[in-house]
């Protein structure tokens, strides 16, 4: 019974080995090969991550400066709006995880394109406050700059914050809340620490996935950023108009490590916050 | 206690409003007269949608976004409810981790798994063609799948089984007979679910397509050239076809989150 149960699960199990396993160890032995007279020799040697790590240092210090606020920003969001949902707006609630649901399904581009005609010079809130004699020129530190990134990145990553937060509350009831307060977590802040200690899987998982999505992204630098640059920016041209497998694949590598390392930090500094 | 309600459910009309009206405005602006996306709209007009019917790539590029998401509905959704219900019958510990495990590829930045994909493909001497995108797509879209199946799997009444085998049905036959009907909607469902994802993908479509198009890559080509309003138009009938996907989904398996 139990070895045909397995059986079932092996076409999956299929798929996953053979279009994942498979090629990441074949991506990561590219990171320690070299590349000669344009083409691939095999070879054993670090150089590759030295020069990721040295040639690339600035690079991957704006990714992350840009990436960490928004893994945080995007996960306080997505916590206050499962709270409400959850708890605060009653029937309403359902339909703000309805929204969440559709915005999550639909259009990774467009949302990038979205923003980009919003935000831009001759956009959507610079002609609306134009129109109305709210300003005379238009906002310039809107689109190609920081902000406008970290809103970009914020409204996609939204309800992909929202779905796991929200799951982890459906597990915890108002009686429970309630009863929280009456045990004696008087303060506002062991109540709201005990609260946030029961969503711990969700908040974790919702800042796991917008700190990796956002640091590995190149799209929305690219069409939002102007000047600013992702460390995927310098990755994808390495696979198309300049070859360097080895190098785009070391420099990957090192990007994972580091938002793995955030990651191992921020869930033990969690552990620390637990006040049981 | 009034004051602190209305202000919950004004944030949460906020932010809803903050959530759904970016693409509210994508749809907005593809049906108006001026060529840049600005206020205040002076009138409508359907000829950026002539200009994109118009547009000699549009056809084949919609018909590859059709072919890959159909395709990669089909061999998910099989391949995904047959582990879901493996999984189901499995200990919930074995299940979570399995679960876990598949879904990695659903966290990693799309960049990497298309250049990690390419390179495979290009090594193993693989032509990159439609083929390539759909068999990548199956990667993000089978957990998908197994999630939401497993989800309906777990609440299943074996005893229903029990009695046709009881009866004398063969294990197939109640597979075929009982089995499929309870749980033909939640297939369904997921299966929709991965059109939604599989078409709206462009990361990973654009590493491992080779020479074709799919709307999103042909969007982004011109995303890059200009802000036209002929970008809207396509990037609305992409939402249309991942939102209403999307939403006879939800509808379909009363999935909520």
């Amino acid at each position: 019974m139990k070895n045909r149960s397995f059986l079932l699960v092996t076409p999956a199990i299929a798929v996953f080995s053979l279009l994942f396993v498979l090629p990441f160890i074949y991506f990561f032995l590219i990171s320690l090969w070299k590349i000669k007279f344009f083409k691939l020799v095999r070879d054993f040697n670090l150089v590759n991550y030295e020069k990721a790590i040295f040639n690339y240092i600035e690079i991957f210090i704006t990714t992350y400066s840009v990436s960490i606020p928004v893994a945080i920003i995007t996960t306080v969001i997505g916590f206050y709006y499962s709270y409400l949902a959850r708890f605060k707006t009653g029937k309403f609630g359902s339909l703000m995880i309805f929204i969440a649901l559709i915005t999550l399904f639909g259009g990774y581009l467009m949302k990038i394109y979205a923003w980009k005609t919003i935000l831009g010079n001759e956009g959507i809130i610079n002609s609306i406050l134009i129109y109305f004699h709210i300003i005379k020129e238009p906002l310039s530190f809107l689109l190609y700059t920081k902000h406008g990134l970290v809103i970009t990145f914020v409204h996609f990553l939204l309800p992909f914050s929202i779905l796991p937060t929200y799951a982890a509350m459906r597990g915890v009831n108002e009686i429970e809340l309630d009863s929280m307060k009456d045990l004696g977590a008087k303060f506002y802040h062991v109540h709201f620490m005990l609260f946030f200690q029961r969503c711990r899987t969700g908040v974790l998982a919702s800042f796991v996935f917008c700190l990796l999505i956002t640091s590995g992204d190149y799209i929305t630098p690219y069409l939002i950023g102007g000047k600013i640059t992702f460390i995927g920016n310098m990755i994808a041209p390495k696979f198309g108009q300049f070859f360097d497998w080895p190098g785009g694949s070391a420099m990957s590598f090192t990007m994972l490590v580091i938002s793995i390392s955030i990651i191992l930090i921020v869930s033990f500094l969690f552990k620390l916050t637990d006040p049981k | 206690m009034i004051i602190n309600k209305s202000i919950s459910i004004i944030f949460a009309i906020l932010l809803s409003f903050f959530l759904i009206s970016p693409i509210f405005l994508v749809v907005l602006f593809a049906f108006t007269d001026r060529a840049l996306a600005t206020f205040p709209i002076n009138s409508f007009s359907l000829k950026w949608w002539i200009e994109i019917f118009n547009h000699r790539q549009f056809a084949s590029c919609f018909f590859n976004s059709v072919i890959i998401g159909l395709s990669v509905a089909f061999v998910s959704s099989i391949t995904g409810t047959m582990a879901a219900i493996g999984l189901s019958k499995l200990p919930t510990k074995t299940a979570s981790i399995t679960l876990a495990i598949i879904s990695i590829p659903i966290m990693l930045p799309p960049l990497v798994l298309g250049i990690a994909l390419l390179s495979f493909y290009v090594s193993i001497g693989m032509k990159l063609g439609l083929h390539t995108v759909i068999i990548s797509h199956l990667l993000f879209t089978q957990p998908f799948v197994i999630l939401v199946v497993y989800a309906r799997m777990v609440t299943f009444d074996y005893s229903v089984i029990d009695s046709a085998r009881d009866l004398g049905a063969s294990p197939f036959k109640a597979f075929i007979t009982i089995t499929i009907p309870i749980i033909q909607p939640v297939v369904i469902g997921a299966a929709l679910l991965a059109v939604a994802l599989s078409v709206d993908d462009f990361i990973i479509t654009f590493f491992t397509i080779g020479a074709g198009n799919t709307l999103p890559t042909l969007v982004f080509g011109m995303m890059r050239t200009s802000l036209r309003p002929s970008v809207n138009a396509i990037g609305t009938i992409i939402l249309l076809m991942t939102i209403s996907s999307s939403i006879i989904a939800l509808w379909i398996t009363r999935y909520r989150g």
